[in-house]
């Protein structure tokens, strides 16, 4: 019988090969003669913990043999979750392109329509509003009182 | 001391100081008032605002919206029974109950009124000993500090409602975290894969950020059946009239119930990265123990009210005592402070006291006075700031995370920081995921450097490694970071034996 992976399983099998991985790059790591400790050696010790912690998690699951639990109660909506990821990195790589005031409005019209699609003129009229405060006072209010220059854009100039 | 308390509430006359004082309570309360939204959040929204400060005007700031935050969530709590944050869970237990019965002003007073007691009092105990703990903390040598940070992991990952092992590896990451870049010794680039994204290691604030607000934001997109509205029904106005003088004597006239809270929190706020709702629940179940009549808790009785919020008040004062005087952070809040600290250069620890000994006692005038502020504030708006539940998560959501963008791209200019911010929002959703707790990682990555040098600064001035059992205050410590390992285990193994068919989610 095959065994589905638990959540701890998932999470001790991370750990063991986080701390396989980066504990390999620390023979890489160049030495001193004239420092007896060298940056390896705390790494190693931290690696080796996560690699412990991470089997004793793998093994106490396998140990506990434990039965797969149902899905937790109530839909989860993972769509929507990668959605807003996807708008996230698209608003991060546009910043330096579009600049702050662009974007963040683009941005904050768009994942308020993905989070919640305006149904009558008024919610329209909220979610540009919004889009427009979150851009523009937030730019003037860092530039002008508190002396933080926030992304110009390189392809729009502003 | 009491020269430079008065020259520290003296500074607070100025505009200058008490401006972002008063907005940051004000921020505070409206943070904690909204459903969805912590302190730690609104103090992350708050952040990018302090750069362009001086340190104590952005301190001010972030010390009103932790005490501002801390009450706030008392008015959905007691009049919705909608918890504003977490630990306002258990002000809805009576609150909720005696507004239903029709005294709604009382609740929200005695909440409001309980609130300021509790954290003036946290406020004394606060001020009497961060000087005298960071005087004992100066006698300490590496292998002693080694030994606090080790009993400070122990002890949070042992409080991590999760396995004790996936406590302890959260924390591991949190220090495998802070491995990235330069070692502090000779200055070599570790894990860097040769980029020199990776050179300077991973700045905390944005990691801070990343991990924090995305895990909550993305966790709360997942769960929502919808965006579109706020908490239906908490539009209307009520009155919370009430003669505020019977309610302070209730208070008043229950002074071993207001003390033991207080004690509470505040012991709870200087265990590091445990949080202000453990904090209530526990004073409100010591309350309810202690209490001549336990079968009134949980119907409106304002035994429960004063115990809840008393403690999470009194908390805000125990966290800034350990981030005051060792630079542990008494949890998320006070790690953000400690990543604005340094944004301006400064190093908090137990030197924090000696060398910074006006912004520390400004710190402590901030808090003082921000729970007056807290208190005009309640009186003036309580009623309305139900109305603020409305506001629906999808016009929030966008802007908390465009103020995650200007918070770490504000820190240094560059877009380097918004890339950490990002790939850390991933790694915090996805260890949520798997269940991992988040303040020992946190608290691994505050800590990790220190811990570092602190190791290698002992052994390389004696290889000898028994000094760290031999010297007495560094014994004590490791044995407590034993013992609370060894407590934890005990603790899981005995509640395990009465829940035997605890559910678990598969991945």
């Amino acid at each position: 019988m095959t065994m589905r992976p638990t959540r701890d399983m998932v999470a001790g099998a991370l750990g063991l090969v986080l701390g396989a991985g980066l504990f390999a790059l620390t023979w890489g790591l160049p030495q001193s003669p004239f420092v007896p400790i060298g940056p390896d050696f705390y790494p190693r010790i931290v690696l080796a913990a996560t690699m412990l912690l991470g089997a004793i998690l793998v093994v106490g699951e396998l140990a506990h043999r434990r039965r797969p639990a149902s899905p937790p109660a109530g839909g989860r909506n993972y769509r929507l979750v990668a959605l807003t990821f996807l708008a996230f990195g698209l608003y991060i790589l546009a910043l330096p392109g579009l600049g702050f005031r662009i974007a963040t409005f683009v941005f904050v019209a768009g994942l308020q329509i993905l989070l919640d699609p305006p149904r009558g003129a008024g919610r329209w009229v909220a979610v540009l509003a919004l889009a427009v405060a979150a851009s523009l006072p937030v730019f003037l209010i860092f530039e002008r009182w508190l002396s933080i220059l926030l992304p110009r854009g390189a392809w729009t100039g502003i | 001391m009491f020269d430079l308390l008065a020259q520290g509430l003296g500074d607070f006359l100025q505009l200058k100081y008490l401006v972002p004082l008063l907005v940051g309570t004000l921020v505070g309360v409206v943070g904690g008032a909204l459903p969805g939204i912590t302190i730690t959040m609104t103090v992350i929204m708050v952040l990018p605002f302090t750069f362009g400060l001086e340190p104590l005007q952005g301190l001010a700031a972030m010390v009103g919206v932790y005490v501002g935050g801390e009450s706030g969530g008392l008015i959905t709590a007691t009049l919705i029974g909608i918890p504003g944050k977490p630990s306002s869970i258990s002000t809805t237990f009576d609150g909720f109950p005696m507004s239903r019965k029709g005294e709604p002003g009382r609740a929200v007073w005695l909440g409001i009124w309980s609130s300021f007691f509790g954290g003036l009092l946290g406020g004394v105990f606060l001020i009497a000993t961060t000087g005298w703990l960071a005087q004992i903390a100066l006698q300490f040598g590496p292998w002693e500090f080694f030994a606090l940070f080790m009993f400070a992991l122990s002890m949070v990952a042992g409080l991590t409602e999760e396995s004790l092992a996936k406590g302890l590896l959260a924390g591991a990451f949190g220090l495998i975290i802070t491995t990235v870049g330069t070692d502090p010794i000779m200055s070599v680039p570790r894990f860097t894969l040769g980029t020199d994204f990776l050179a300077g290691g991973f700045p905390f604030l944005p990691v801070l950020i990343g991990v924090f607000a995305f895990a909550q934001i993305m966790t709360d997109i997942e769960r929502a059946r919808s965006l579109a509205v706020g908490d239906a029904g908490a539009g209307q106005i009520v009155s919370l009239a009430v003669s505020q003088m019977k309610v302070v004597g209730e208070i008043l006239g229950r002074p071993f119930l207001l003390l033991w809270s207080t004690f509470v929190g505040i012991l709870i706020g200087v265990l590091p990265a445990i949080g202000g709702s453990a904090a209530s629940v526990m004073a409100y179940d010591q309350a309810k123990k202690l209490s001549r009549h336990p079968e009134r808790f949980g119907t409106g009785t304002p035994e429960g009210i004063i115990a809840s919020e008393a403690s999470n008040n009194a908390n805000v004062g125990g966290s800034l005592v350990t981030i005051m005087a060792f630079g542990i952070p008494g949890d998320a809040v006070t790690a953000v402070m400690l990543g604005a600290m340094t944004i301006h250069g400064i190093q908090s620890g137990p030197l924090f006291m000696s060398q910074e000994s006006a912004l520390a006692y400004g710190i402590f005038a901030a808090y003082l006075l921000a729970h007056p502020i807290m208190l005009a504030i309640m009186a003036i708006g309580a009623r309305w700031f139900l109305r603020i539940v409305t506001v629906p998560k999808s016009m929030l959501i966008p802007v908390v995370l465009v103020l995650c963008v200007v918070g770490a791209y504000a820190l240094n200019n560059t877009m380097a920081s918004v890339w950490v911010l990002a790939i850390f929002g991933v790694v915090g959703y996805g260890l949520v995921k798997l269940g991992f707790p988040l303040a020992p990682l946190i608290l691994g990555l505050i800590l990790g450097d220190q811990i570092e040098v602190n190791l290698v600064r002992a052994l390389m001035t004696d290889s000898n490694l028994w000094l760290f059992v031999t010297r007495p205050i560094s014994a004590l410590l490791l044995a407590l970071a034993v013992g609370s390992v060894v407590f934890a285990l005990w603790q899981r193994r005995r509640s395990r034996s009465v829940r035997t068919d605890e559910p678990d989610t598969d991945f």
